[in-house]
């Protein structure tokens, strides 16, 4: 029979102020990582949802991203040699021409007091069927207004873009345009985009050319193969895979989190032996205690396990509080966060979300650091020499 | 018995405690040492660029709008006898890459004659300014890509842009910017970028920035208002910013790592507190017999705080400087690129960040063991010695 837990949990409340402090290292720890590992999900889910092996992204030669390439009209009609793009019902090639721009909008977070730059995306009927995710939550622009549609996270995280307001857009910023929907994008990037009719929107930005295309391969054909059309001399552009052009993209993100984790690891190694320190001083304190466990029935293993759950018990406490800080600071001081791509120089807007998942994950790296942190201790509490020890003052 | 003594004694005495705490403090600390670095360099590089009094006019709706490049004249003609403005340097965005390579090199072409003056902090010389202005390919490259292509002065580089019309042009290198500041640029000269965009048939005489040298920070701010208000209403709004607010919207745009980077410093001081806060509490449970057996034989209380106290602040201080100085050597020997992560080319400790480590620390120390030290002045010799540990 192991020992109760309530053993356990007395023997931690006894020593109130170690606990607490103990507690307090691990909520701390948690927290931040709680925090990263939600930007981090944030991040993995809105490329997830952009990484369609069948959408191509086409770009001219020598561009790093939609925002700075220039595709001529002439050179766009090329694409339509391509055989292996998918037909819809009236024959008519998933073939999508887009343009980019952006406005610079205040953030909401900080009430207007920073800007970021928020792309807008000119686009035709055939966007809405190249890119099968974007679902409109309301009204769609109509062509021949100046109206415009905005995705749902640039909605929430910029000022001015509800239903109803006016953007100005254009060169100038001088063409009011209507708000008149939002949508969603099953929480890819294009969330963060604002949308309009290719035409009105080259007009407004003076653009005689597409910045870049972007259309559905049938489901049985080759990318490779279809990219390296593309690149051929019979179209001359450059194409790339959905996922290939948002890995690039997020390169620098990435590289973001990569630091923030080698920060959290090494303050999760400060919180081991922080732990280590409680459990030694607790067993140094319980050493007649444990031995006479001992002389009562209970085996080594019992000991040891007993003292490596103590730990458990305690670094799960200050998991859950942890947890619960950071979920409390999301909700009070903000959720929202947004990032520069690579080269797009257009801001992809995230929300951290503390999921089920995640609080799992978090709860798991604290019993893993609870146990690593007892271990010795608890080993050296097993260890104790009854006889001696009870003999001991 | 002196102070120190009994202060190395108890340190002594439990030689694993004082190892685990060392090293709970010593991790944390090294995270702080580095965070703090990362803000003190902002901050130099804040102060750095607030006295260079650049204002940055570029075009209201977003940086990638161009501007007409006559633009610069309307602005100089807004102060005729020069007593605000020193002088404007309009640029464009080239935005090339060493061929077969991924990494966009921040470059930039720059009117010429200007350029030399507005970027005084390049610290050209006579001989480079003259050289800058006889060759109509040169370039001025700060050692972030000299370093990572081995460029060096009279070199001559491709660099293929990554914007329309995606022009491939060969500069001769006139010089590498020593300033740190200005490492990660790479400049060249408008006039050629104009004349090559013309020979591909693409519009030229645009630019994305002017940037306008003032010679007061009066001046500047007067200028920033004035220059806003002229272009006001028409289809080339401006919006005229410090460099350090133009700074700002990039690095909030890259992320806000130097806000990250506050954040852990903030985090990391809270829990060093509680490591050394939980490890004084425990060495006090354990030792409540002895302060009191102190305490009998005639200790006073002072004292006895005294040497809780300093065992406390003591511990601290050695832990700090575990961490603060393994830290420090490996940063000096291999520093941290952050090239892609924020205007910072690369990290490097500071001296007054290893300072500021140290005396927080000490702080810390003090804080975590008031308490400890309070409570073992208070102890009642007679009760204490009573209580079973």
């Amino acid at each position: 029979m192991g020992l109760p837990i309530s053993y356990h949990w007395r023997n931690l409340l006894v020593r109130k102020t170690t606990t607490l402090l103990t507690l307090l290292v691990v909520a701390v720890v948690v927290g931040v990582f709680t925090w990263m590992m939600g930007f981090a999900s944030s991040l993995t889910r809105s490329l997830a949802v952009a990484s369609d092996e069948t959408k191509l992204l086409i770009l001219k030669r020598g561009a790093t991203a939609e925002s700075n390439s220039a595709i001529p009209i002439e050179d766009f009609n090329r694409l339509n040699q391509l055989s292996a793009i998918v037909r819809d019902e009236d024959n008519i090639p998933l073939l999508s021409p887009e343009m980019m721009a952006q406005v610079s909008l205040p953030r909401a977070r900080d009430g207007g007091a920073t800007f970021a730059n928020v792309a807008v995306r000119g686009v035709t009927a055939a966007a809405f069927k190249v890119h099968r995710n974007v679902k409109l939550l309301g009204k769609g622009f109509t062509t021949g207004r100046r109206e415009v549609i905005v995705g749902q996270a640039a909605a929430k995280q910029f000022a001015g873009l509800n239903v109803g307001d006016t953007i100005g857009l254009g060169y100038g910023s001088d063409r009011g345009y209507k708000v008149v929907g939002h949508f969603s994008a099953g929480g890819g990037p294009m969330e963060s985009e604002i949308w309009g009719y290719l035409p009105s929107l080259m007009n407004a930005y003076n653009r005689k050319t597409y910045s870049c295309a972007s259309l559905r391969l049938s489901d049985d054909a080759d990318s490779a193969a279809a990219i390296e059309r593309i690149r051929g001399p019979a179209i001359q552009l450059e194409a790339k895979t959905e996922r290939q052009y948002w890995q690039a993209q997020s390169a620098g993100i990435r590289r973001y989190l990569t630091v923030a984790y080698a920060l959290v690891a090494i303050m999760s190694v400060a919180a081991i032996f922080s732990i280590a320190n409680t459990m030694f001083s607790t067993v140094a304190g319980r050493t007649r205690e444990v031995a006479m466990l001992r002389t009562i029935g209970y085996s080594q293993w019992r000991i040891l396990t007993g003292f490596v759950f103590e730990s458990i018990l305690l670094t799960t406490v200050g998991g859950i509080v942890g947890c619960l800080a950071c979920v409390a600071w999301l909700s009070l001081v903000g959720n929202t966060k947004d990032m520069f791509g690579a080269t797009n120089f257009t801001t992809l807007a995230f929300e951290i979300r503390v999921t089920p998942a995640i609080v799992l994950w978090s709860l798991l790296s604290v019993v893993a650091v609870g146990v690593i942190g007892s271990l010795i201790p608890a080993l050296r509490a097993a260890r104790t020499p009854v006889v001696s020890a009870l003999r001991a003052p | 018995m002196t102070l120190t003594y009994v202060l190395m004694q108890n340190l002594k005495r439990n030689r694993l405690r004082t190892a685990l705490t060392l090293v709970a403090f010593a991790l944390p600390m090294g995270i702080f040492v580095l965070a703090i670095s990362f803000v003190v360099a902002m901050v130099q590089l804040a102060q750095q660029s607030e006295k260079q009094l650049r204002l940055a006019v570029h075009h209201k709706t977003t940086l990638t709008n161009l501007l007409p490049a006559g633009m610069r004249r309307k602005i100089e003609a807004l102060d005729p006898d020069r007593s605000r403005l020193r002088a404007v340097c309009g640029m464009r965005w080239f935005g090339g890459r060493v061929p077969d390579t991924q990494n966009t090199l921040t470059s930039l072409a720059a009117d010429a004659d200007t350029f030399p003056i507005v970027y005084s902090d390049v610290g050209m010389t006579e001989d480079e300014i003259e050289l800058w202005n006889r060759e109509r390919t040169a370039a001025v490259v700060g050692t972030g890509p000299a370093d990572t292509y081995g460029w060096k002065v009279g070199d001559r580089v491709v660099l293929e842009s990554t914007v329309p019309p995606y022009l491939t042009l060969e500069f001769k290198i006139v010089k590498v910017i020593s300033n740190p500041e200005r490492s990660n640029f790479f400049y060249f000269r408008l006039d050629y970028l104009n004349e090559s965009r013309e020979a591909v048939g693409a519009s030229s005489a645009r630019c994305n920035i002017f940037w306008t040298k003032c010679n007061s920070a009066e001046g500047m701010r007067s200028l920033q208002a004035q220059i806003d208000k002229t272009f006001a209403n028409t289809p080339d709004e401006t919006k005229s910013e410090d460099e350090n607010a133009f700074a700002a919207s990039f690095t909030q745009a890259n992320g806000n790592l130097p806000g990250l980077m506050q954040a852990m410093a903030i985090v990391v001081v809270f829990i060093v507190t509680l490591v050394a806060g939980n490890t004084m509490m425990m060495s006090f449970r354990e030792r409540t017999c002895e302060l009191a057996i102190f305490k009998a034989i005639g200790f006073q209380r002072g004292r006895i705080f005294v040497i809780v106290l300093a065992e406390s602040v003591m511990l601290s201080f050695v832990g700090s400087l575990c961490g603060v100085i393994p830290t420090s050597l490996g940063l000096l020997y291999f520093p941290l690129t952050l090239t892609r992560l924020g205007p910072l080319p690369r990290l490097e400790v500071s001296f007054s960040a290893v300072i500021a480590s140290i005396v927080i620390a000490v702080a810390v120390g003090f804080a975590s063991g008031l308490w400890p030290a309070f409570q073992s002045m208070r102890l009642k010799p007679a009760d204490a010695l009573r209580k079973i540990a």
